[in-house]
């Protein structure tokens, strides 16, 4: 049988019938078979000393069951690392950041508190997926769209806690952000409320986000402070209609512009849906169409793909003539807009007027159609966008007639950066130049970053975990190189997997790493025993500091 | 070789409709393989259904050439202890499942109904 680390055989077998006592024998799991159920499928240690491991996995179905696990850990001190549903692909899976932690798998609690259509919000438990919500609506019928991250299998506070994004409207696609009160078992076992949830018999939890006082909710994302058993989150009301349109700009030097433009009207909310980049003359496909290229494969002539070959970092004026003879937009910009239809067709007019400025840029209207859709045309659109979870995004590094070789996962290395044109090239110049040094396949031409957020870009480039330990070794090496050579520009991860937490914690070293030590400040008040999720974003409990890296 | 044409249909039909709309009231419906299609339908449709757009199929179509379909709803050569591996190891990017999700009487159901025509 394994044991966590630090405790003793005696202790844990103590600990074990404790915990069967609370969940029931069922839902205490110690075999070697059912614990590597909570290997990280897309380990890059997948065979190595070094993966993480759980030693054990408790599942309550109950807030109450929650505290007493958390009570018994503290007796017998042993480390507790959560999770909801555990489906952080790409960024630790269901593994735990301290290997041999016992995992608290909240799968269970999957409980829909509520649905409120009249002021659209939701409270859920940590078990509720996107799929489970979206279902929950469409068979109530009720008219509130979610907003969810790619694939619809992870929970909806699962993927706030890790601070995820997706595609809907600007104010809905941060998980975190558009979150509104919290109920939170804390390491001693104790029930906490957050914002209105601290007054007894509240009648605004979740709708009024900050309470009075010190607003803490944020304290509790990517950290170990405590375990969130409820949260609520705004709603979107459907919309009536919705429309797409692009802007396409024939000029390398018109990225700058176009960014600036799109920044404009993004923050003035002439436009709100998810803003996407692309080059159709790089060969570079929206975010919101990746799928449709690792479906459908690249459609690009051979002249086409000989002129590609010609481009560094993005810049090519051969191939800018030839796309300026072909009509192909070196840039463009997706544009999405949801609402009543005059309103839509408004400021899609009004986004025209604003691109006009760039010379030559052209406008196209791609779709317009009243909301709800036909169900079984959501997949005819990226389904988030419209607000439908799928799986379709995992068509990223598999099989498939256009990859002959499938990979076995993948992390998402995925920095900040500012929401300019001059940083995207920026971008391209440094990290492909360092992916070649490190030989790394990240980059084909050219990369262009999401908007999931206002204000700012992520860069994300999805390194590929292989079957092979030494390629596994070597991508895992210049990931962390990547995270420093962007540190070194002032970019930092905006989330990242356990195996890169300390690499680009270190990265937020202003004075003297003020911010890490203050965080573990909080832990050492808020958890002496250290036994919540022990080292995530390389938050160590005193007597593991130093000892873990 | 199909014992169940209807089931099969049934459940054809349950994974075209996956991948974003919610499903009718199927389970009404008297079907030995009823709850292996609820499990099928909540985790492998929405990879596993028929349709490119299905991660998993355009998988299984490319690796298996026309040797045999890319949907496993189809497959004839599926025994239920492979389905049980696959469920628990998982494959490429394919990630395995934990017993919070799929228990291991909803994996003895899911596979008793993937080699329904696996003789
Ligand atoms: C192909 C692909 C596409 C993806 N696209 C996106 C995308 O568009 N947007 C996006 O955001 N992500 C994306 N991801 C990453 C990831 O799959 C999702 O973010 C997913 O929702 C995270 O997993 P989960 O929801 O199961 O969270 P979990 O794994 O349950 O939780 C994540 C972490 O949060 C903490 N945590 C979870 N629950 C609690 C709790 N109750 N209390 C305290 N702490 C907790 C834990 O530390 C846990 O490890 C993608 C991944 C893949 C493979
Ligand atoms: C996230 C998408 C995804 C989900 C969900 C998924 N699969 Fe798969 N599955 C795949 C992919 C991709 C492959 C192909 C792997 C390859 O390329 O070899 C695959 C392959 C398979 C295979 C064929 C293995 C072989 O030997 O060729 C089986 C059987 C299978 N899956 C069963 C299931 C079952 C049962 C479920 C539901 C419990 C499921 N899958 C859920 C993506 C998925």
């Amino acid at each position: 049988m394994r044991v966590p680390p630090g405790v003793s055989a005696a202790d844990y077998a103590k600990a074990l019938p404790e915990f069967e006592q609370v969940v029931g024998k069922e839902w205490v799991f110690t075999s070697d078979e059912d614990l590597d159920l909570y290997r990280d499928a897309f380990s890059p240690f997948m065979g190595e000393p070094e993966e993480l491991i759980a030693s054990g996995a408790v599942a309550p179905i109950t807030t109450e069951q929650v505290q007493e696990i958390v009570r018994i850990a503290n007796r017998h001190k042993i480390p507790l690392y959560t999770i909801s549903t555990g489906k952080n692909l790409g960024y630790g899976g269901s593994a735990p950041a301290y290997s041999g932690s016992v995992v608290l798998d909240l799968k269970r609690m999957n409980k829909i508190i509520e649905v409120n259509e009249e002021n659209a919000f939701c409270i859920v438990e940590p078990g509720v997926s996107y799929f489970d919500l979206y279902n929950y609506i469409q068979e109530k019928k009720l008219k509130v769209w979610i907003d969810c991250p790619d694939p619809g299998w992870g929970s909806v506070i699962g993927n706030a806690m890790d601070r995820g994004g997706g595609y809907t409207q600007a104010n809905y696609r941060n998980h975190f952000d558009s979150h509104c009160g919290m109920e939170v078992v804390l390491p001693s076992g104790e029930l906490l409320r957050t914002g209105m949830g601290a007054i007894p018999n509240a009648k605004t939890w979740q709708q009024y986000k900050s309470g009075v006082g010190p607003w803490i909710d944020g304290i509790f994302s990517q950290s170990n402070y405590g375990i969130v058993t409820k949260m609520g989150f705004w709603l979107m009301p459907e919309p009536e209609a919705y429309l797409r349109g692009t802007i396409g700009c024939m000029n390398f030097d018109d990225l700058g512009p176009l960014v600036e433009t799109l920044n404009y009207c993004e923050n003035a909310r002439i436009t709100a849906g998810f803003p996407d980049l692309a080059s159709p003359l790089l060969g570079y496909s929206p975010v919101g169409q990746l799928q449709l290229f690792f479906e459908s494969g690249a459609h690009i002539t051979p002249e086409h793909a000989k002129l590609l070959a010609t481009v560094r970092d993005g810049r090519s004026p051969a191939l800018e003539a030839y796309g300026r003879a072909q009509g192909i937009p070196y840039w463009q910009v997706w544009l999405s807009f949801h609402g009543p239809m005059e309103v839509i067709e408004a400021q899609w007019h009004a986004a025209i007027r604003h691109f006009a400025k760039i010379k030559g840029s052209t406008a196209q209207l791609v779709d317009k159609t009243a909301l709800p859709i036909d169900p079984a045309d959501a997949s005819k659109f990226h389904e988030p966008e419209l607000g439908v979870p799928a799986l379709r995004a995992f068509s990223i590094g598999a099989r498939s007639p256009y990859n002959p070789t499938p990979s076995k996962g993948h992390m998402w290395f995925s920095p900040i950066i500012p929401r300019t044109g001059e940083a995207i090239i920026e971008a391209n110049k440094v990290f492909s130049a360092a992916a070649r040094e490190l030989d790394m396949p990240l980059f084909r031409t050219f990369t262009l970053p999401a908007c999931f957020w206002e204000r700012a870009f992520v860069f994300i480039l999805a390194t590929p975990v292989t079957t092979d330990p030494a390629t596994n070794r070597k991508y895992r090496e210049g990931f962390k190189k990547l995270i420093a050579i962007g540190g070194d520009h002032g970019w930092g991860e905006y989330r990242t997997a356990p195996v890169f937490q300390e690499t680009v914690m270190n990265v937020y070293s202003y004075n003297n790493h003020a911010l890490h030590r203050f965080h573990e400040t909080l832990k050492d008040a808020i958890d002496p025993n250290g036994i919540l999720s022990a080292g995530r974003y390389h938050i160590w409990p005193k007597h593991l500091r130093g000892k873990k890296s | 070789m199909n014992k169940h044409p209807a089931s099969q249909l049934l459940g054809l039909i349950v994974a075209a409709s996956v991948g974003g709309l919610c499903l009718p009231a199927l389970a009404d419906s008297p079907n030995e393989h009823a709850d292996g299609i609820a499990v099928y339908t909540k985790w492998c449709a929405p990879c596993h259904a028929p349709g490119i757009i299905h991660p998993g199929t355009s998988a299984l179509g490319a690796k298996y050439q026309g040797i045999k379909s890319g949907v496993i709803l189809e497959w004839t050569d599926l025994p239920a202890s492979y389905v049980e591996y696959m469920v628990r190891h998982g494959m490429s990017v394919m990630p395995h499942f934990r017993k919070t999700e799929i228990s291991d009487s909803e994996l003895k159901a899911l596979a008793a109904y993937l080699s329904r025509n696996t003789p």
